[in-house]
């Protein structure tokens, strides 16, 4: 332990006190160089769309697609079949998660590994007799049914997220609840439902996220095109040998807002770093 | 259900339509949605120039007035990106349309299936009207044992194309046989041009169709004439031979194995592209002033003497759930009988299959388009070359990943042309029983 | 961010004896009910696709018909054809990529945005867009940046003297490619499970290592790495399942091409399945891919819990 000791310099610690604009500049070069392709999405936006006399950077992509597509159904189903999947997602989560994080014994346990081989299996093979099924109760082109694969390919995941909160909230808070004559039910809902805000945000962003950019599945389970989610929108203007570039990342733009405006307001919730601990305290 | 209702409440009915004009309005749309059938649905390919093909073809079909008791009919726009998942999910689960556009092999799948219904009749009703004008080969090539698998529609006939400005940069005439389009290809590198331009990424079939376009030009393809799989043949060799050596001299672009269609149309429009096997509208990806640079070559000769091209038949095709056979008919006849707007309104780019439609006067003055149909067509091929009759499984073939590996390969120029087909005979014959 | 506390906090705040003294049936009933929703759904979504999917991977059929009995044919000529082994070998690599590489830059952002300076909280959301872009927009973007020769990348690359960089085209470049794009996009979700991981360790910590003498390496070597271990294990685990399962990513970069060098087995497995129309043979690879993923998951499950608690 004879290294040079107190000269290590303060933007070089890993104190989080102290660092300065040398970190900004880092970080903004880092930015730059991982959000190219981002960029360059934006800057296609901009282009004029095939034969049009227009040259040199536009916003008339915006206004070609708002007035000639059905971008705005679009993004009313992705809005709907999301928002719905978040729900759901979280109603259902919540509780599951609650039992990964208080409950022990075999049962926790199976539950744990079931939960895990489920999620394992890959929703692009099975899609078939997904289909099939889905078909048989007149789920099939139904922004509903979609919905509902997107609540089951992400529950895992949003248990695991649900029961990771859940476990940094004292338990002694609800026996305190149980000795008051609270039920375990309540004892739930009643202060550890509402105490975990940042969780269930949390959760939901995930949920959110996988259902606003799903693609396969709207793919196939998708066919009136007044049913089309934006990620099929976007296929519309794939033609058989040419695509016409400017709308389709007009579109993508459409498409990216409300992601990033979400995360935006609610960045400081979201974290899933949680996950750790209920994992592997089984 | 809804009838049985409305006789029990007779009165009521007859009392409830004489108070307002509005109320039998709403009752008439109550009853047609009970009966769930007062249209049959048509899914349609995103085919020609796209958004405005589209454009085109639902206004077409939303004119559409059924006669007698025939229903009417809702357009459903269908994206090319899975089509195969789209389809075999819909079949599976009984869920397909009445009548539908779609890849050129899925009828002869689907009628193996028994999940399509064979269009004899709607033949024979053309037969009967004296509108039989289908060019020669074309309704043959849709027979199969159960009947005719699908009524054609267009053909996807791959042609060659050239950049006159670019040949006339490199001060070369267009080819004419295999050993002046490797000059042609030679001059245009010097150029920086590349002289095959195609796409073979994984995700699409362009490159493939350019290869079986060479291999029958050669006389080969992929089976034998009993049918039964036969890559690697002498014929076909040689084509690889062809093809290898295209590459070792830069006239194929590596960039090529991973290009989507989209990149090489790019090329082409850049300038990077001076030749290469198209799509008979392929000038339409060009602004309107630069169309005239683009000209179809006459077929050209193979080392053996041989001419030759590859075609895809686009099929409409009446699946057995329809609410009603006759108005699948029906409807299917009128379609094709009004089509012609699609050439009229230039948002078709393959060729019309009817003699009608070729004579349009907009066609008849589109001289590439008159050449393929003269010069290309009568040479052109499928890709179940040279087996009698096409079948289900060259589905597989068509889109399969064994096919683009097998472009991919040739692009690599690394491995012997015999191996490379005997890879190919391989992984075929995997998915050919 | 108060979303996590520290491990020791945790097994802290949730004493174990609490939770035995009260094995009360009620509360099972109650912990039951609560868990049956998500039970419920997963066995109603799941249950039927994957029974069918059993059943076609014991036959020969096509899409739309079983096909006769073939018993564990599928698997056998799964188990016996290069490709598979191939693609078992590019599944390996890919998501050992997608793991560390995505860990590694992942990791260092988290520790680059974890001390507070001027623009910081812009930087986490900037430096989350890759994960928010649907997968779609981003293959198109790399595909604009990278497929033809005069593409972006393919004109600096020669410019900056490497000569003809095929970034698509060429089978070992490709498979680079893939992976750089798959750590793109899965850096951020390193980085989120690191910073909170980091947020858990108490600033004291540092204080009194520096007092002690330890430098910035040492502070990582001694207090970070080992306090955010935990967390990294997860982090790798759930990496490695969204890796193995990753379509979408590597199939509309490139198809699984050329030349079948970037094709996974879940590519392979999709492919056979839709495109060559062999459903029993790409359900049995899905089945065997599936079963070595959960088989390795569980055993490095029981590794952490065992390296934890002990």
């Amino acid at each position: 332990m004879t290294t040079p000791i107190a000269t290590a310099p303060a933007r070089n610690s890993l104190d989080p006190r102290r660092a300065g604009f040398g970190r900004t500049l880092a970080a903004a070069i880092v930015t730059l160089v991982l959000l190219g392709p981002i960029i360059v999405v934006f800057w296609l936006a901009l282009r004029p769309r095939l034969y049009t006399d227009i040259t040199g950077p536009t916003l008339e992509t915006f206004g070609y697609i708002f007035a000639n597509t059905d971008i705005l159904l679009w993004l009313k189903n992705s809005a709907m079949v999301s928002a719905l999947a978040t729900i759901v997602s979280v109603i259902v989560a919540a509780p599951a998660g609650y039992v990964l994080s208080r409950g022990r014994g075999g049962a926790v346990s199976v539950y744990s590994l079931f939960i895990f081989v489920v999620q394992s299996f890959p929703v692009v093979v099975f899609v078939i007799p997904l289909f099939i099924m889905f078909a048989a109760v007149g789920l099939v082109d139904s922004l509903g049914g979609v919905a509902i694969i997107y609540v089951a390919s992400s529950i895992a995941v949003a248990c695991w997220m649900m029961s990771a909160y859940f476990d940094t909230i004292p338990v002694t808070l609800e026996e305190a609840a149980w000795i008051d004559g609270c039920s375990v039910f309540g004892g739930f809902v009643r202060i550890v439902l509402r105490n975990s805000l940042p969780g269930v945000l949390s959760t939901a962003i995930y949920a959110f996220l996988l259902a606003w950019n799903d693609y396969l599945v709207a793919l196939v389970f998708l066919r009136s095109d007044d049913r089309f989610t934006l990620p099929i929108g976007l296929q519309t203007f794939f033609q058989q040998n040419q695509t016409d570039w400017g709308p389709v990342m007009a579109c993508a733009v459409v498409m990216l807002a409300p992601p990033v405006v979400i995360f935006a307001f609610l960045n400081r919730f979201f974290s899933i770093g949680g996950i750790g601990g209920s994992l592997a305290g089984r | 259900m809804n009838e049985s209702n409305a006789r029990r409440s007779g009165m009521n009915r007859r009392a409830f339509l004489a108070s307002t004009a509005a109320a039998a309005t709403a009752m008439t749309v109550g009853q047609k949605a009970a009966f769930g059938a007062e249209e049959i649905k048509f899914w349609d390919m995103v085919w020609g120039t796209g958004a405005t093909y589209t454009a085109a073809a639902k206004e077409l079909v939303g004119s559409y007035q059924p006669s007698g008791d025939n229903l009417g009919v809702r357009y459903q726009s269908i994206p090319w990106a899975n089509w195969y998942q789209t389809f075999t999910s819909a079949a599976a689960s009984r869920t397909t349309p009445a009548v539908s556009s779609g890849a050129a092999f899925l009828p002869f799948y689907f009628i193996e299936q028994g999940v399509i219904a064979p269009a004899d009749d709607v033949v024979a009703g053309f037969d009967k009207s004296g509108t039989n004008d289908f060019l020669p080969g074309v309704l043959d090539a849709m027979k199969t044992d159960k009947g005719y698998a699908a009524m054609p529609w267009s053909m996807d006939l791959r042609v060659i194309w050239v950049r006159k400005s670019l040949l006339e940069k490199a001060g070369v005439e267009a080819p004419t046989d295999w050993q002046s389009f490797i000059k042609v290809g030679e001059a245009l590198k010097k150029i920086d041009v590349v002289g095959l331009g195609l796409a073979d990424g994984s995700t699409t079939t362009d490159g493939q169709h350019s290869v079986s376009a060479l291999m029958i030009n050669n006389g080969g393809g992929l089976f034998a004439t009993d049918g039964t799989l036969d890559c690697v043949t002498d014929r076909n060799i040689e084509t690889l031979d062809f093809l290898n050596e295209l590459v070792r001299k830069g006239i194929i672009d590596p960039y090529a194995a991973s290009y989507t269609s989209d990149n090489v149309t790019r090329d082409w429009l850049s300038g990077r592209v001076g030749m290469g096997f198209g799509q008979t509208g392929l000038d339409k990806n060009f602004p309107a002033d630069q169309r005239s640079d683009l000209t179809v070559i006459s077929p050209i000769k193979s080392t053996r003497g041989d001419k030759g091209t590859v075609y895809y038949i686009n099929p409409l095709m009446m699946f057995k759930t329809t609410a009603s056979q006759p108005s699948s008919e029906a409807f299917l006849t009128w379609y094709l009988d009004n089509m012609k707007v699609f050439w009229e309104k230039g948002v078709a780019i393959d060729v019309p299959v009817r003699k009608s439609i070729a004579e349009l006067p907009n066609l008849k003055q589109n001289a590439n388009l008159q050449k393929s149909i003269a010069e290309w067509q009568p040479v052109g091929k499928t890709i179940g070359a040279q087996a009698p009759r096409p079948f289900g499984a060259l589905n597989a073939v068509d889109g399969g990943g064994a096919g683009a590996a097998f472009i991919q390969q040739i692009i690599e120029g690394k491995t012997a042309s015999k191996q490379i087909l005997e890879t190919l005979q391989t992984a075929l014959e995997k998915v050919v029983k | 961010m108060q979303a996590t506390g520290t491990l020791a906090d945790r097994q802290s705040r949730r004493p174990a004896e609490a939770r035995r003294r009260r094995p009360d049936l009620g509360r099972a009933m109650t912990l039951a009910g609560l868990a049956m929703p998500a039970i419920v759904l997963m066995t109603v979504v799941n249950a039927y696709p994957v029974v069918y999917a059993g059943i076609q991977a014991l036959h020969d059929g096509d899409l739309l018909n079983l096909g006769s009995f073939v018993g564990l044919a599928n698997f056998r000529d799964a188990l016996t054809d290069p490709l598979f082994w191939w693609s078992a070998r590019f599944t390996v690599i890919f998501s050992l990529c997608g793991v560390f590489g995505s860990w590694l830059v992942g990791f260092a952002l988290a520790l680059l945005l974890k001390p507070e300076f001027p623009g910081k909280s812009s930087f986490k959301i900037l430096l989350l867009l890759p994960w928010i872009v649907p997968i779609v927009v981003s293959s198109m973007s790399w595909n604009w940046l990278t497929a033809t020769p005069t593409s972006l990348l393919p004109v600096l690359a020669q410019d900056l003297g490497f000569g003809r960089v095929m970034f698509l085209a060429d089978p070992t470049m490709a498979m680079i490619t893939v992976c750089l794009f798959k750590i793109r996009i899965s850096y951020p979700f390193m980085m989120m499970m690191m910073s909170a991981a980091l947020e858990g360790i108490e600033p004291n910590l540092y204080e009194a290592a520096r007092v002690d003498g330890a430098n910035s390496r040492q502070q990582l070597r001694y207090i970070v790495l080992p306090m955010t271990a935990r967390s990294t294990y997860i982090a790798w685990i759930l990496m490695a399942m969204f890796s193995v399962n990753d379509f979408a990513t590597i199939y509309l970069l490139t198809g699984g091409g050329p030349v079948d060098s970037t094709t996974s087995l879940i590519v392979l497995a999709y492919r056979s399945v839709f495109q060559d129309f062999r459903p029993g043979y790409g359900v049995a690879i899905s089945f065997l891919m599936t079963g070595a993923l959960v088989t390795l998951s569980i055993i490095l499950f029981r590794q952490i819990r065992r390296a934890n608690i002990a």
